[in-house]
């Protein structure tokens, strides 16, 4: 049997793909794994639980904020009851969505545009994930690896200054949204469900994904077609088997398993593997056209960077109506009393790449123990043939000469995050 | 330190990190000016002259090199030993900076691997490995970096300008004085006003709050991140990112000696700081005493 070994490059850290291709020269198995591997879990053991806002955004360079975040929400639902106001849930929300935003810019630009033969665009990827950084800076002093939400709120006083600094700098992430992306009103997202008319407009996304279909790739990279979502506020939690919805899921039916030769480990729900991230996002929110390409071209890669980048514009839209409704007056933080000196909890959060799961348990006041789990465990957590994990599934049945790369990371394989 | 280079190729590599120094760096606003006068041979996230792995198998003239993360022995990228890489590259290099508190002085990912350190250090401790190229070492640590710390040591060396270093070979222009300097609070803290609450613009985070500022070096309320704010400025209390201590324990609470910080101030004697804050306290401010902004700064009424 013909097998290959990649060194992929670039996916926040790195990470080898093994392949074995069968007679016909296509994949029979892939094997992703992550080399490394930082324990930041056992950092954790013995410290303060407040210590975790500080030690955990340092999971991951781009996606710092969901692990606050989660981190904060973890540690809050430790309490027997936490109070915190509209104003500090808004600014939590404006700042995790932004970074959302600044992590789709950079993956499209600098991961998926290059992999369809597009000349890497550095300051489209940069200007925005950049305005974004400052307008999250605004409300929470730095970024990347800023610590403001803590249990019962956030640090910072949110004045009309901050207020004026942020908004200033959504408007021109709107302004580039349409630039460079689609020339189309973010709220045109909301209805449109025709690909074609998607596909009309200028930009790049719509040049992207036409490239797609120019090369035949549309079909490429389907894997299970289940989704799961455990994190609302942008969005909407559940599992999607295909378009069937059931909104009823709990975090304790997820499992952690070790894979071999890997320092990554995979993670199933009930036993079974779920692809996270935009896509399933937008298949439970049954985002419009998204339903299209998914009616068309299954969970491919087509409909999985489409999904991603249409991210963009609605959490625009709901940044902009969470902003209207933030009531200055509030107070930014309620004292939300002496930590407990026993007690779990858990904090999830929808990251760029997906659902993004903290536990912790607390005794005699310190941490015991912390499990992360993260997106690219759900979508690239291997498995064996006849279980494969996401990717895995996505990978077998291409041709050496198929777009094994962008198949790979039109997940957005995020090592660091894997590798905690 | 270096004579005017004559080409200007980096060479980015990274150890144990989380990548969050070269997406710091990404975010300078003129970066596309440094882009146009130099070349990344690797950088872990922008287009590169080459692919990591032929970095790796291949030894290619670089003038600068900068290390991301903590060096671990251990760790093996492709079959090869990241430190066998960087011990390569930094021989080749003429000046080799390492970029965030990882790289310097070991940071978060050497709490949990005793083989991990920083390039020169472990913690405070100076080590071996790397002694013969401490002359052309420059250390930048915080985590991460700040952007521009990493963009003006870089033009400061292609320009050829001298680099005052200090003994961790720190640019003291840089980290010669504390985070402390430039707070907004500073007001709060010359007269020890405690009364601190989370949320609020008014009071200093030293007295209860686990400010590190007055002990940390480094430019954070000089040089603004992304331009605008601060962590202190915005309300959390510095943790002390640049130290070799980082990360050090309750970060959220200012240990105290019978009521006084028992940190004192970078360089301060501790009697000197008692009879200050001593002095100071004993009258009380009416102007510190209640908050100046009312509540949610009540300028904006609700929408
Ligand atoms: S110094 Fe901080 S930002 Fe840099 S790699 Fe280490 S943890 Fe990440
Ligand atoms: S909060 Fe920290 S940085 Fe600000 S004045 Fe007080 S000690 Fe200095």
């Amino acid at each position: 049997m013909k097998k290959s070994i990649e060194l992929i490059e670039k996916i926040e850290g790195e990470a080898e793909l093994h392949c074995a291709y069968g007679t016909d020269g296509r994949v029979v198995d892939a094997q992703i794994q992550f080399t490394s591997a930082r324990n930041i879990e056992k950092i954790l053991q013995g410290r303060d639980p407040k210590d975790a806002l500080i030690i955990n955004p340092r999971v991951c360079g781009i996606c710092n904020h969901a692990h606050l975040i989660a981190t904060v929400r973890a540690l809050e639902a430790c309490y027997k009851s936490v109070k915190i106001s509209q104003k500090s849930q808004i600014c939590r929300e404006v700042t995790l969505s932004l970074e959302l935003i600044q992590s789709h810019f950079k993956w499209f630009y600098l991961t998926i545009m290059p992999l369809l033969g597009f000349k890497p665009a550095i300051e489209k990827a940069l200007k925005p994930s950049r305005i974004a950084a400052e307008a999250i800076a605004a409300f929470a002093g730095q970024y990347p690896h800023n610590s403001y939400a803590i249990a019962g709120g956030i640090v910072s006083d949110i004045t009309p200054i901050e207020l004026i600094n942020a908004k200033e700098r959504i408007e021109a992430l709107k302004k580039l949204f349409k630039e460079s992306l689609i020339d189309a009103d973010p709220a045109l997202f909301k209805e449109c469900d025709k690909i074609e008319t998607m596909l009309k407009h200028r930009g790049d996304m719509p040049l992207a994904m036409a490239k797609i279909i120019e090369n035949g790739w549309q079909m490429m990279g389907k894997s299970e077609d289940r989704f799961i979502v455990f994190a609302e506020g942008a969005f909407k939690k559940g599992k999607s088997i295909g378009t069937r919805v059931s909104t009823n899921i709990s975090t304790g039916h997820i499992k952690e398993e070790s894979i071999k030769r890997s320092l990554a480990k995979r993670v199933l729900y009930k036993d079974r593997g779920y692809e996270v991230g935009p896509l399933a996002r937008a298949m439970l929110m049954k985002t419009a056209l998204i339903k299209e390409s998914h009616r068309k071209y299954a969970d491919s890669i087509f409909s999985r960077i489409l999904a991603r980048v249409c991210e963009i514009p609605q959490l625009i839209i709901y940044i902009e109506s969470l902003l209207h409704r933030l009531d200055l007056s509030e107070e930014s933080w309620i004292d939300p009393g002496e930590f407990p000196k026993r007690a779990v909890g858990a904090g999830v959060v929808e990251a760029a790449r997906g659902s993004l799961v903290h536990k912790v348990e607390i005794e005699e006041g310190v941490i015991k123990e912390y499990n992360i789990i993260t997106p690219t465990q759900w979508n690239l957590g291997s498995g064996d043939i006849e279980k494969p994990g996401i990717a895995q599934k996505a990978l077998i049945g291409l041709k050496n000469s198929d777009p094994i790369e962008l198949v790979l990371k039109s997940f957005d394989v995020c090592s660091v995050c894997t590798t905690h | 330190m270096v004579e005017k280079l004559q080409q200007n190729r980096i060479l980015w590599l990274s150890s144990l990190t989380c990548n969050g120094n070269s997406h710091s760096l990404l975010n300078h606003p003129n970066l596309d000016l440094l882009l146009q006068n130099i070349q990344f041979l690797y950088h872990p996230l922008l287009p590169s002259r080459y692919r990591l792995k032929e970095v790796i198998q291949n030894s290619y003239e670089c003038e600068i090199l900068v290390i991301e993360g903590s060096i671990d022995p251990t760790l093996k990228i492709n079959g090869v030993k990241m430190i066998d890489v960087i011990t390569r590259y930094s021989s080749i290099a003429e000046v080799v900076i390492t970029a965030g508190t990882c790289s310097t002085f070991g940071g978060i990912f050497s709490r949990s691997n005793e083989k991990a350190s920083g390039l020169h250090f472990r913690e405070e401790k100076r080590t071996e490995d790397f002694k013969n190229i401490w002359q052309k070492s420059i250390s930048l640590p915080g985590c991460p970096v700040h952007p521009d710390l990493i963009f003006k040591t870089i033009q400061m060396i292609l320009k050829g300008l001298y680099i005052d270093l200090d003994e961790c070979r720190r640019p003291k222009i840089f980290y010669g004085w504390t985070v402390h300097d430039g707070c907004n609070r500073n007001e709060y803290y010359e007269y020890k006003i405690g009364h601190h609450r989370f949320g609020e613009m008014e009071g200093c985070m030293f007295i209860d709050h686990g400010c590190r500022a007055p002990f940390t070096r480094g430019s954070c309320n000089k040089i603004l991140w992304n331009g605008i704010n601060s962590k202190t400025r915005a309300g959390q209390p510095c943790s002390g990112c640049t130290e070799p201590d980082f990360p050090a324990f309750n970060l959220w609470e200012t240990k105290k000696h019978m009521g006084i910080p028992a940190h004192a101030p970078l360089g301060v004697p501790k009697r000197a700081y008692i009879s200050i804050a001593g002095v100071a306290k004993a009258f009380k401010i009416e102007r510190f005493e209640k908050r100046i902004l009312k509540k949610g700064s009540a300028v904006e009424k609700k929408h």
